[in-house]
């Protein structure tokens, strides 16, 4: 595990990465590894995993069904003086979503939209239906520390006025854990919270150096000076890990996907050379 | 009139509907405006049988009555399956839309929850005349979403030209102004078809035996 962190400490210098937070759990093991994993960092769109825990919460208390229809309306009220503003089409990548507006869409549609393309409009529309409150809650009642969920994206009055979602690489991994162990209210809800996770299809950071045998169910975040990823894998014949890559950066620097795709590759190597060889990997005991 | 030619929605009474659906509508029960003004909400209802049936029937030749009841999750629970109750008002609604729609020349799109909503809708807070089956939200006309200041406004000046005593919310990111629709409201407009099965409330009745 000393290596790891050599390795890790390098990658930082050679990136130019201002920050390098990683959690790793194993689930077949129990070992864990952190380094800086209780370093907050603005969620960018990471966020949307706890989001997706609060949607699934409200279907598991009853409020909701997965089929349970929403009014798709570009509309939302800041979490600093509820003024009004909207999400931007063209920074969204999700025409879909747009084409419904002033229809309806079902809930597990906006969630699948929310994780899958990073839909900021499906994100707005389903907190809006749940609320910041229920989200807030179901982390505090799972026991999950390290994820602040205080507004919507996009919305940049309240960025203005300093209220940002935040997480640490040990909250993301905690969540995650929940959802990979079926612990997340039920296993059929769990399970239907990872088919989502796997559907992803920004794949240049956690999954892009790994086996192509690997699957991984995962959520990316990327703003100016910041780019994250954090998931659940899947190596063959084996449980899975759970890791959480969590960057900060100039915003005129490159490299950030590769930089967390070298991480999630030396977790991997580590790990699963440890399954091969027999040998100890020296991964902490979680 | 010929059996064939009769609308085809029975009309319910209301205060005569399962106590789910009773505390849902709230038939004729006073709730208050925006103002503070006490409004009656409508006793008589069209009863809607299925999905189906709604995109079959049309209120006008440009309405089917299933835009007027694209509700959400936020709709109380008994009005999200079907049968579906809808105010008798939305034929009259209907018809003025009928006309909003000749002066505009193309399609007029109600949004979700922008036609009849109860007054348990989690979107209200206070009486609206969404809930009294005469009031739309229309988030496109044609090609053109009403997204803009410029849309919202234009369209609305339309509708007040074009259709006397409607009403338009105006343009704006306050409390009762609007940013992504144009909303036209005729008020607490009740109707009570002469099919109606009591065409008058029990204090009605009572005032004029006095």
């Amino acid at each position: 595990m000393d290596a790891l962190h050599a390795k890790l400490d390098a990658l930082e210098r050679s990136s130019g990465a201002r920050a390098l937070a990683v959690a790793v759990y194993d689930t077949d093991t129990h070992a864990s590894f952190r380094r800086d994993a209780d370093r907050w960092f603005h969620a960018a769109s990471t966020i949307k995993v706890a989001i997706l825990l609060g949607v699934y919460a409200s279907i598991h208390h009853g409020w909701l069904l997965p089929h349970s229809r929403v009014h798709v309306r570009n509309r939302f009220f800041s979490a600093a003086d509820g003024s009004t503003f909207r999400v931007l089409a063209d920074r969204d990548g999700n025409s879909e979503l747009y084409a419904a507006i002033g229809k309806t869409m079902r809930v597990d549609q906006l969630a699948l939209h929310m994780i899958a393309t990073s839909s900021n409009l499906a994100t707005n529309l389903l907190l809006d239906l749940v609320g910041l409150e229920t989200v807030q809650r179901t982390l505090d009642e799972l026991h999950v520390d390290g994820i602040d969920v205080t507004r919507g994206v996009e919305d940049e009055r309240a960025f203005e006025h300093g209220i940002i979602n935040r997480v640490t690489a040990d909250g993301l991994v905690q969540l995650l854990r929940l959802v990979a162990e079926e612990r997340a209210f039920s296993p059929e809800l769990s399970h239907e919270m990872l088919e989502i996770l796997h559907a992803q299809e920004f794949k240049r950071g956690i999954p892009a150096r790994l086996p192509g045998a690997v699957r991984v169910a995962h959520k990316t975040g990327e703003i100016s000076t910041i780019a994250h990823d954090a998931g659940v894998v899947y190596p063959p014949d084996r449980k899975p890990y759970v890791i959480a890559v969590l960057t900060e950066w100039s915003p005129e620097a490159t490299g950030r996907s590769a930089t967390i795709a070298e991480v999630s590759h030396e977790v991997f190597e580590l790990l699963t050379h440890h399954d091969n060889s027999g040998h100890d990997n020296g991964a902490e005991n979680g | 009139m010929a059996d064939s030619q009769r609308f085809p929605l029975r009309i319910v009474d209301g205060l005569r509907l399962d106590k789910p659906l009773r505390d849902a509508l709230m038939p004729a029960r006073i709730v208050l405006d925006e103002a503070g003004r006490e409004r009656m909400l409508p006793r008589f209802f069209y009863e809607i049988q299925s999905w189906t049936q709604a995109t079959e029937i049309r209120l006008a030749p440009g309405f089917a009555l299933a835009e007027f009841i694209q509700t959400d999750v936020r709709e109380a629970a008994p009005l999200r399956g079907f049968p579906r109750y809808i105010p008798c008002a939305i034929t009259m609604m209907a018809l003025c839309l009928e006309r909003f729609r000749e002066v505009v020349g193309t399609f007029v799109h109600i949004a979700a929850n922008g036609g009849y909503r109860s007054p348990r809708h989690a979107a209200g807070t206070t009486a609206s005349p969404h809930s009294w089956g005469t009031a739309v939200n229309i988030y496109r006309i044609g090609d053109v979403y009403l997204d803009s200041r410029d849309a919202v406004e234009r369209y609305a000046a339309l509708a007040r030209q074009e259709l006397p005593s409607v009403w338009t919310r105006p343009y704006g990111t306050h409390r009762g102004q609007t940013t992504d629709h144009l909303h036209l409201d005729f008020g607490y407009v009740v109707s009570t078809p002469r099919e109606a099965p009591e065409r008058h409330l029990e204090f009605d009745v009572e005032r004029r035996a006095s």
